[in-house]
């Protein structure tokens, strides 16, 4: 560098001829060292030792680099990251040549020759770390559509908004400043006076003591809301798709609870600080022996671990079966890590403990699983597989496709991706299963089904049965179902309570004049038939529901309960409450004795329409 | 060979330091000093006591004052009267006339060269000589404001009024023509010198003591926590208690002194005083007198560093029984001082130990309490932030045993937080910690963009200050 400056001390051209050879010559190590120095140097090898300073060259170096001064300008300048250009400031950077060359000249002629003026002024080299924080903005419309709210009027949201960016979003600040007064009503302004003052502090609402969640979560919510806007959920990247994810489901609550535990935490007393520290550590350690007990059951396990095997091994049992048998085992020591398969096998039996009734009869649990996994490749019957027997092959799933991409759920809510732990086979209509759950109902149930949807104005074939909706239409029917259950139950109770009372009736009759029994017996029987048929209906739904009850199944068969809607079941139950009346009257008078035969009874009758279903 | 070279200053260590001096000025004014210097040093070249004098002349009515700056022309002399243009209470400022010429004073009569006559004035130029006269009119005109190329920096108490803030950046461009301008508080400039962006300041000043917490470089105006007990409040705690002293000790500030005669510690003192053939009025002694304060304050008085309060049983006699510190007076009387010295500090952390005094101290007013109601006024996200950058700074915080006793108040507050006081241990860093930190920030390159410059003012007006310095 020294050559250079020089050079340009002395107006040379760069590419002076004679300079660079000297310089080399000084960066070369001498060749003609002499004595020990010349030792020292070949100790090195090819690596040349990097001492012996030479210090006759500083002096010299020191005066040949003796140049003048460096001239220096206090130069104007701008920073494009300011709102107004037109503050230049000033700051002393060093002359370049070409501006030190035209000084000179000018030095030298002092004559009219005016200095030019660099037309474009030198930006701050700082003005690149004016960054700034993106705050959505929101137009009128957009606001009265989308963003309402009925804690916070416009005029709030525009503050908060206006705060956020003044702050850059930096929220203990904003909460810091946060000084809503809400402004007057213009109407008011314009009042009368003492008069006006009244109305005014009495209009004029409390401006709201906003924390800092509130804040946060009003903020979010308009942010999310107005990204949803612009770019539906669909389209977003990655990114903005977290993004909006995170701002929509703020939870004010759960964070201000989390505040009220930190403030807590930071309100310890000193003994208290310690004995969280001393539980800290029993925690950890307790957890660490958890971990080392699992660990070891979980061996334990492995060890006992059999594959349950359901093929026939008659196919082994030739010597030509026990070569692929071999073979196959050998394969799989080749190709498959006993740990891996291990840890596989270790993590998807964890309840598989109940081998232990059966003899050992392979003692080496692995290399079987793996061999009856081969042979069922093998053999490929066509056998359905069983829980069991799906679950060793998974190592192998994954050793065949060890990265499939694994989506994220915002991929999955684009491509509409769900998980099903059985599909059924082949394509079916999701309407389908909405009437699939309708015609597993009897007719009657099935009649009152659709009379209800009538009623709430549903059509029961669905128009557009994506998949949400079928979802909705399944959780309705379920409480269309329960909501009949819960109307039966409640007839069945009315019917109930109203035998109860005439019975109550008859034993009154019975007690105040005192006949014979045998009357009173007759008389209750010729009772029972003339009651009008709905008690006798009741009661057998009764029954019905009992029986029902106790097969603990959804509400198939009660389609008995209800006159009008009675079909050939309806009937079937009459001609029994009849029978069962007939009974009654041969046997005891005690009401309870004839419910629970007719019970019996009836649980023949709900017998055959569980058969009818099934049919 | 080249690395024996000092590096070339085109290549500026940009991503290192970030500087970009602009020839800025700082100033900070408190109530007992005010300070002015150049962005991009580490002290102020120019430190005056803020209390000025005034010079009476003339008679009744047709009295005219002159006044004088500086602590050499804060002599005994006739009708010299010792002012300060700023408020005790608030450490803002009171006076604004007197502020402007103390301003004035400090940043152009000692900041800047002295500026040759102006060309239309020295009679060198010639009116005949047509063109270039002219030019050199321009000029003089264009030079005429003082600060035309250097923009000022100023910090103000967190608690400045906006009407101050606005009459600030008038004087500022209207009196001196400063090309930009810029209004900084003095816990953020404290916690830029410390380095910290986000800091809780305690500030135990002069007038005052206030407790502050910074985020992100702005205060957090709800912390904002202020007290009288500073140096002047410990002054008049020492008062107190030489009043109450055995022997019961004057104060004779150094001025008064012609001559001593040593003399045994507790013996009533052998001195000549001075006499004047003038008057001395009461603020030149009482401003004297203060200074005297100063030296004990320096000398002689410490903080219990605890554990506990000092008025704690034992403590005091656990102090009877160590050395204590000797300090003669200017006229030659001298005490040694044990318990004393101790106790006179107390009242900072613990009201009941204050002396009584004319004003008296509630407890909410102590230091731990300040810092109390600082940190429970902020989000409690940031506490845990603030307890682990607390930044210590104001003169009077290097009394002997401050920062220990200032730690063992928090822990004993805070226990299991994570505590860390920013204290320097030289004294000029906390002496001027918020003129350092002024003087970083207007250095600073990525600062240039904050100026408000002149056109902004010309076009905003003064209230711009309050929009743009937040």
């Amino acid at each position: 560098m020294a050559s250079h400056d020089v050079r340009d001390v002395l107006n040379l051209p760069l590419d002076a001829g004679s300079r660079p050879a000297k310089k080399q010559k000084t960066n070369v190590p001498r060749p003609s060292l002499k004595g020990l120095a010349r030792e020292v140097q070949n100790l090195g090898g090819d690596n040349p030792i990097a001492i012996v300073p030479e210090l006759a060259t500083f002096k010299k170096r020191r005066f040949g680099s003796r140049k003048p001064a460096a001239r220096w300008e206090l130069r104007p300048f701008r920073n494009s990251a300011r709102s107004d250009q037109s503050l230049h400031l000033r700051h002393w950077r060093k002359q370049t040549e070409d501006q030190a060359r035209a000084q000179d000249e000018k030095d030298g002629q002092n004559g009219d020759n005016v200095e030019k003026k660099p037309e474009e002024l030198e930006d701050s080299g700082f003005a690149k770390f004016n960054v700034q924080v993106d705050i959505p903005q929101y137009s009128d419309d957009q606001y009265n559509s989308n963003l309402k709210s009925d804690d916070w009027t416009k005029e709030e949201t525009d503050y908060l908004f206006e705060l956020a960016r003044d702050f850059d979003l930096r929220w203990p600040l904003i909460w810091d400043r946060y000084d809503y007064q809400p402004k007057l009503d213009e109407g008011m302004t314009n009042g009368e006076g003492a008069d006006s003052t009244d109305p005014k502090t009495a209009v004029v609402p409390a401006s709201k003591g906003r924390t800092l969640e509130d804040l946060k979560a009003r903020y979010y919510e308009v942010a999310a809301k107005m990204m949803a806007v612009q770019k539906p959920v669909q389209y977003m990247t990655q990114a903005e798709f977290a993004l909006h994810e995170v701002m929509a489901n703020f939870n004010p609550v759960s964070e201000t609870k989390r505040k009220m535990f930190a403030a807590d935490a930071l309100s310890r007393s000193r003994d208290e600080a310690q004995e969280e520290e001393l539980l800290l550590v029993e925690v950890r350690r307790i957890l660490a022996r958890q971990e080392k007990l699992n660990q070891e059951r979980r061996e334990l396990y492995n060890r006992l671990d059999y594959p349950h095997t359901e093929q026939d091994i008659n196919v082994f049992k030739s010597s030509t079966g026990l070569q692929t048998l071999l073979q196959n085992l050998m394969n799989v020591d080749k190709t498959k890590k006993r740990k891996s398969i291990m840890e596989a096998n270790g993590a998807n039996t964890p309840a598989s403990a109940h081998p232990s009734a059966h003899p050992p009869n392979h003692p080496n649990s692995t290399p079987v699983s793996e061999t009856r996994r081969e042979s069922i490749a093998a053999s490929s019957t066509g056998r359905r597989d069983s829980a069991a027997g799906e679950r060793p092959e998974r190592p192998a799933k994954k050793g065949a496709q060890p990265e499939r991409k694994k989506l994220t759920e915002q991929e999955e809510q684009i491509y509409g991706v769900s998980h099903h732990d059985r599909l059924p086979s082949g394509p079916t209509f999701r309407y389908e299963r909405i009437n699939k759950i309708l015609t597993t109902k009897s007719n009657a149930q099935h009649q009152r089904i659709t009379n209800t949807l009538a009623e709430l104005d549903i059509p029961s074939r669905l128009n557009m049965p994506t998949k949400a909706v079928v979802e909705e239409m399944e959780k309705l029917l379920n409480s269309i179902g329960v909501l009949l259950d819960m109307r039966k139950m409640n007839d069945k109770i009315e019917a109930e309570i109203r035998l109860e009372k005439a019975k109550k009736a008859e034993r009154e009759k019975a007690l105040a004049p005192p006949q014979p029994e045998d009357e009173a017996k007759a008389g209750e029987s010729e009772e029972t038939p003339t009651t009008n048929g709905e008690d006798k209906k009741g009661d057998a739904g009764v029954n019905g529901d009992a029986v029902d009850k106790t097969n603990s199944e959804a509400p198939a068969t009660n389609g008995e309960r209800n006159g009008d809607a009675a079909g050939e079941s309806g009937q079937s139950a009459n001609a029994e409450s009849a029978e069962n009346g007939a009974e009654d009257k041969g046997v005891q008078p005690e009401s309870s004795n004839g419910h629970k035969r007719s019970a019996s009874v009836l649980s023949a009758s709900s017998d055959k329409s569980a058969k009818r279903q099934k049919k | 060979m080249s690395s024996q070279q000092p590096l070339p200053n085109t290549q500026q260590p940009l991503d290192v330091y970030g500087g970009d001096e602009v020839s800025a000025l700082v100033l900070d004014a408190g109530y007992c000093h005010t300070r002015a210097g150049f962005a991009g040093e580490d002290v102020p070249k120019s430190v005056i006591p803020s209390f000025y004098g005034s010079i009476k002349s003339g008679d009744g009515e047709a009295a005219t004052y002159r006044e004088v700056f500086g602590d050499e022309c804060l002599i005994p002399r006739a009708d010299l009267e010792i002012k300060n243009y700023m408020s005790r209470s608030e450490s803002v400022v009171e006076d604004w006339d007197a502020a402007t010429k103390i301003w004035e004073h400090t940043l152009i009569k000692r900041l800047q060269p002295e500026k040759p006559t102006p060309p239309s004035k020295n009679g060198l130029n010639d009116p005949t000589e047509d063109g270039e006269g002219d030019v050199a009119m321009e000029d003089a005109e264009e030079q005429e404001k003082p600060l035309a190329e250097n923009p000022l920096l100023m910090t103000e108490a967190p608690w400045n009024s906006g009407k101050a803030r606005e009459k600030a950046i008038e004087i500022a461009m209207e009196n001196w023509g400063c090309p930009a301008f810029w209004l900084s508080r003095t816990p953020v400039c404290a916690a830029f010198a410390a380095g910290k962006a986000s800091a809780l300041v305690i500030d135990v000043g002069g007038a005052n003591t206030s407790v502050t917490a910074i985020h992100d470089g702005m205060i957090l105006k709800r912390s904002i926590q202020k007290s009288p007990v500073g140096g002047l409040w410990l002054s008049q705690q020492i008062r107190s208690m030489w009043e109450s002293n055995d022997p019961k000790i004057d104060i004779v500030p150094s001025f008064m002194v012609e001559n001593k005669t040593p003399v045994d510690a507790g013996a009533p003192a052998q001195a000549k005083l001075r006499k004047f053939p003038f008057e001395i009025h009461q603020s030149f002694r009482a401003y004297e007198e203060e200074r005297l304060l100063t030296e004990y304050k320096e000398s002689v008085v410490e903080v219990w560093r605890g554990p506990g309060r000092y008025l704690n049983p034992g403590n005091e006699d656990l102090v009877r029984s160590q050395p204590g510190r000797v300090f003669e007076m200017p006229n030659g009387s001298n005490q040694m001082w044990r318990e004393q010295r101790f106790r006179v500090s107390e009242g900072m952390w613990d009201e009941t130990a204050a002396l009584p005094t004319a004003d008296s101290i509630a407890k909410g007013q102590t230091i731990p309490e300040l810092i109390k109601a600082a940190i429970n006024a902020v989000d409690v996200d940031l506490r845990p932030n603030l307890l682990g950058n607390i930044v210590v700074t104001g003169g009077t915080s290097l009394l002997n045993g401050f920062g220990d006793r200032l730690n063992n108040e928090l822990m004993a507050m805070y226990p299991g937080m994570k505590i860390k006081l920013h204290a320097p241990g030289l004294t000029t860093e906390r002496r001027f910690g918020a003129w350092i930190g002024g003087s970083i920030l207007a250095s600073l390159g990525t600062f240039h963009q904050m100026w408000i410059s002149r056109k902004e003012y010309e076009e905003n007006g003064a209230g711009i200050v309050e929009k743009r310095c937040k």
